[in-house]
């Protein structure tokens, strides 16, 4: 086993103009505190803050965050390689799928990869376009599909609320949870998750998911699962979290658990206790509901 | 020594060498035929008799080539410099094959034959080196499915590896299987299992096959343009007798720029090479840039400047965008590379800034949305010597082919598909009647396109004479004609393979047929091509190339 932890991916899908780089400037300049490494297509439409760039180079630009942003080249999976293998190691990579690409095809990799973790398919739902594109007789199938592989929509330009027909299409699509891009006040949680489980029980450390509009529970015990048990104790979690994460004791060995919207992917790890960390939005769900329901199985 | 003959100002000139051979087919319709060619210089300076050169001064007459035929150096529009480095790997194919150094490989039609023969190879390499295969296609193969159990008989000890033909499947070991912790419990679409809940060994697309190309080494970005693999690609073409080759969706670093610079320009390098870059990441003004400032650094021997898109897939993993009546199988439509508007821009801007585009497009959809792209880029801003090219371009018909005709858009046809895959085009992917009119050199020909043929090496090997006779013969593997109204004439595929090809790539003043003034590049050959049955075209022997006047015997 890897001595370095997993590299946790995050893929951004989404259209041509659907608001993929807004998305990711507003994840670079967010205090999330954690040393993002975002790969792009090109640099184009990527406009970050000059005030942040502590150096920039041929394909790579540096961030005073700690953060970087590259192109990917034409391998991108090779790419996915070249970011393991950078030292130090990100804490996240985030990768930008080009506009009509199956963003699960990378995601997978995620999946597949023991030096991976599994961070999630965010796609970008382009609020007054959308419908159309869904439509087209060249490229719907392909615009459906991306939809149908999301772990959680971001639906941009809405002009303040969600257009309920757009709304039910997508959920007659997709189980993934549907968030409104501008309610919200930060894309790191969503994006990322949340940060390493809070030495207290029960709450997460400040930062980024402390924000009022984010319910945070993390919890620390002995528990062990069998892995089918966890898995069902998994597939009855309450809607609303839309991210789950950490460490659990089994009998053949501690396994590591990420869940992002509707995907659930579990690899061996290495753990002396059992450490989750849930993230939900507070108009969506409590942080009791997410107790009650982890205590119930470990009872 | 040689005395060189002085000129009128007391210059050393040039020597003039005559190659007398047993036929010269030049495609020069002055002269069809000859005994000899004059050269100096590198260019051709005569053609016809002995005493064709005699008023340009002395010669030397040269009869190297007396038993042979020479041709015009044979232009290969469409493969892929990674031809050079597959052979890093053995090769566990179908079909018989014979590698750059000139090693046969006999092809494997039962698993069991590929089995004993991979052990073979296996046990001649180091003990610790994973053995990689390249080459291997279930399509071919009537037995069960190649899986783990398999390859654990060529070694349950070392890594072992089989990418299949087609580039999104490969094959593992169990050494391998736990080299990446693929077990019972891996939930990972496209790691496949059997039906005792384990991996099967086999990997299908990119994701699942990452992990193993990571740990084993199979990096291809910048190989392509290293020099090992720039000579060996060399081999491969000499072999095939082609003397200008592309490498068709490259990635141009600087280093490997300026190696590919470097090692063609060396006069005893036998290839003209034409790298496209790939049009793709990055917005069409960047890539129009890109193609301008290493358009810079061409030469005799390397041509850059033009770009390669990707709008579809393939045909036979269904990823080509075709039109109605879709896929035989009733599988939804394929997958764009490239959105068509995308597709739109690119074109635009290349056509504005005047760089030259390949266009992958297999389904006759990817066909006719990138001639409505280049049509609409033609009106906003006019180019009549575009040339464009629509590359593979499998389905289209005569529709198709006159609205190219009417846009001065070119096309390079994939035929040697009728003879690997026809019978599965015609069974499993698009039906009979299209099948039959696919890769159709007669329509392209007759509606006036300007038309290429070829190869897409490593796809199937580099071999203008085996693709110009699918192209005369359309004889498939099961044996049968696929399409006999779409045959042409023997000197029409000639003529793909050389000047046709070198008009696609803006070459045909220069190489494409033997005649005074255009570079001395030859297919030197065992058997004349036209005074063979044509059934037998492909068996005609290529003994070397002349290459600006450089002559590489096999
Ligand atoms: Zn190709």
């Amino acid at each position: 086993m890897s001595v370095l932890p997993r590299l946790p991916l995050t893929v951004i899908g989404g259209y041509l103009g659907a608001g993929k780089t807004t998305l990711l400037n507003r994840l670079l300049s967010e205090p999330h505190g954690q040393k993002i490494m975002v790969m792009v297509n090109d640099f184009g439409a990527i406009n970050i803050d000059a005030a942040l760039i502590a150096q920039a180079d041929g394909d790579t630009i540096s961030l005073t965050n700690g953060c970087v942003c590259c192109t990917m080249g034409n391998d991108l999976f090779m790419a996915l390689g070249d970011a393991l293998d950078r030292c130090p190691r990100p804490d996240h990579l985030v990768i930008e799928a080009s506009g009509i690409s199956d963003p699960a095809k990378i995601a997978m990799a995620a999946r597949a990869e023991p030096d991976m973790a599994y961070g999630g398919i965010a796609v970008v739902v382009d609020g007054q376009n959308w419908p159309k594109l869904a439509d087209d007789p060249l490229i719907g199938a392909q615009m459906r599909g991306q939809v149908q592989v999301a772990d959680v929509l971001l639906v941009s330009k809405t002009g303040g609320m969600v257009p309920p027909s757009l709304a039910v299409r997508l959920a007659a699509l997709s189980r993934a949870p549907l968030m409104d891009l501008a309610d919200l006040p930060q894309v790191a949680p969503v994006l990322l998750g949340g940060v390493a489980p809070a030495p207290q029980p029960g709450a997460l450390p400040g930062g980024m998911a402390a924000h009022p509009a984010y319910v945070g529970w993390s919890h620390q015990g002995p528990e062990q699962f069998e892995r089918r048990t966890l898995e069902a104790l998994l597939a009855a979690r309450p809607a609303g979290i839309y991210r789950l994460k950490g460490h659990v004791l089994s009998p053949d060995g501690a396994l590591e658990v990420h869940v992002v919207g509707p995907t659930v992917d579990i690899k061996p790890a290495q753990s002396d206790s059992t450490r989750m960390v849930a993230i939900g939005l507070a108009s969506q769900i409590n942080r009791e509901t997410i107790a009650a329901w982890w205590a119930s199985a470990a009872a | 020594m040689l005395r060189y003959p002085l000129g009128k100002q007391g210059e050393i000139m040039a020597q003039i060498t005559v190659y007398h051979a047993r036929n010269i087919i030049t495609m020069d319709k002055n002269q069809p035929n000859a005994t000899h060619v004059a050269v100096r210089d590198g260019r051709i300076l005569a053609v016809g008799g002995a005493d064709c050169a005699d008023q340009w001064g002395p010669v030397t007459h040269d009869s190297t080539f007396a038993d042979a035929v020479l041709m015009p150096g044979f232009v290969e529009g469409h493969c892929h410099m990674m031809s050079g480095f597959i052979w890093d790997y053995a090769y566990a194919g179908y079909h018989d094959r014979i590698d750059p150094d000139g090693k046969l490989w006999r092809g494997k039609t039962d698993i069991e034959t590929v089995i004993t023969d991979m052990r073979a190879y296996a046990n001649s390499m180091p003990d610790d080196e994973p053995l990689l295969t390249w080459g291997f296609d279930p399509i071919f193969l009537q037995s069960e499915r190649l899986n783990r159990h398999h390859l654990d008989q060529i070694s349950s000890t070392r890594p072992v590896a089989f990418l299949f033909s087609s580039g999104h499947l490969m094959c593992v070991n169990s050494v391998v299987l736990d080299m990446v912790g693929y077990d019972a419990a891996t939930n990972v679409e496209g790691v496949m299992k059997g039906a005792d809940g384990a991996p099967n060994g086999e990997l299908q697309e990119m994701a699942a096959m990452f992990p193993v190309m990571r740990r084993l080494g199979m990096d291809y970005r910048t190989k392509a343009h290293q020099e090992k693999y720039i000579h060996q690609f060399a081999k491969v073409c000499v072999r095939a007798g082609v003397t200008t080759a592309t490498d068709l969706f490259a990635t141009i670093t600087d280093q490997g720029l300026a190696e590919l610079k470097r090692v063609t320009a060396q006069p005893s390098y036998p290839v003209r090479i034409v790298p496209t870059i790939a049009a793709m990441n990055a917005a069409p003004e960047e890539i129009a840039a890109q193609a301008h400032a290493v358009a810079a650094h061409s030469h005799d021997k390397l041509r850059l400047g033009a770009v390669k898109l990707m709008t579809d897939g393939s045909i036979q993993g269904w990823s080509a965008r075709v039109r109605a009546p879709g896929y035989v199988g009733g599988q939804p439509n394929g997958l764009w590379n490239t959105p068509p508007e995308t597709i739109f821009a690119l074109c635009e801007v290349m056509q504005r800034e005047r760089v030259q585009m390949h266009a992958h497009t297999n389904g006759d959809e990817a066909s006719e949305v990138t001639l409505n792209a280049i049509e609409a880029a033609a009106r906003k801003h006019p180019w009549p010597g575009a040339r464009h090219v629509l590359q593979h371009a499998q389905m289209m018909e005569g529709g198709l082919f006159r609205r190219a005709a009417e846009l001065g858009v070119c096309v390079n046809l994939f035929v040697n598909h009728i003879w690997y895959f026809g019978d599965q085009h015609a069974a499993l992917t698009i039906g009979e009647d299209r099948a039959a009119r696919m890769d159709g050199c007669r329509s392209a020909l007759d509606a006036g396109v300007a038309m290429a043929i070829h190869s897409d090496a490593p796809v199937t090997p580099m071999g203008p004479l085996f693709t110009a006779s699918c192209a005369v013969n359309r004889k498939t593997m099961s044996g049968r004609v696929l399409g006999p109204a779409q045959r042409i004439t023997l000197d029409e595929a000639l003529r793909a393979i050389t000047l046709g090809a070198a008009y696609t790539l803006k070459m045909d003043a220069e190489v494409g047929s033997i005649e005074a003034g255009k570079r001395a590049d030859f297919a030197v050959l065992g058997q004349d091509p036209t005074a063979i049955d044509p059934a037998h075209l492909a068996d005609v022997p290529v003994l070397g190339t002349v290459t600006g006047g450089h002559v590489t015997l096999l």
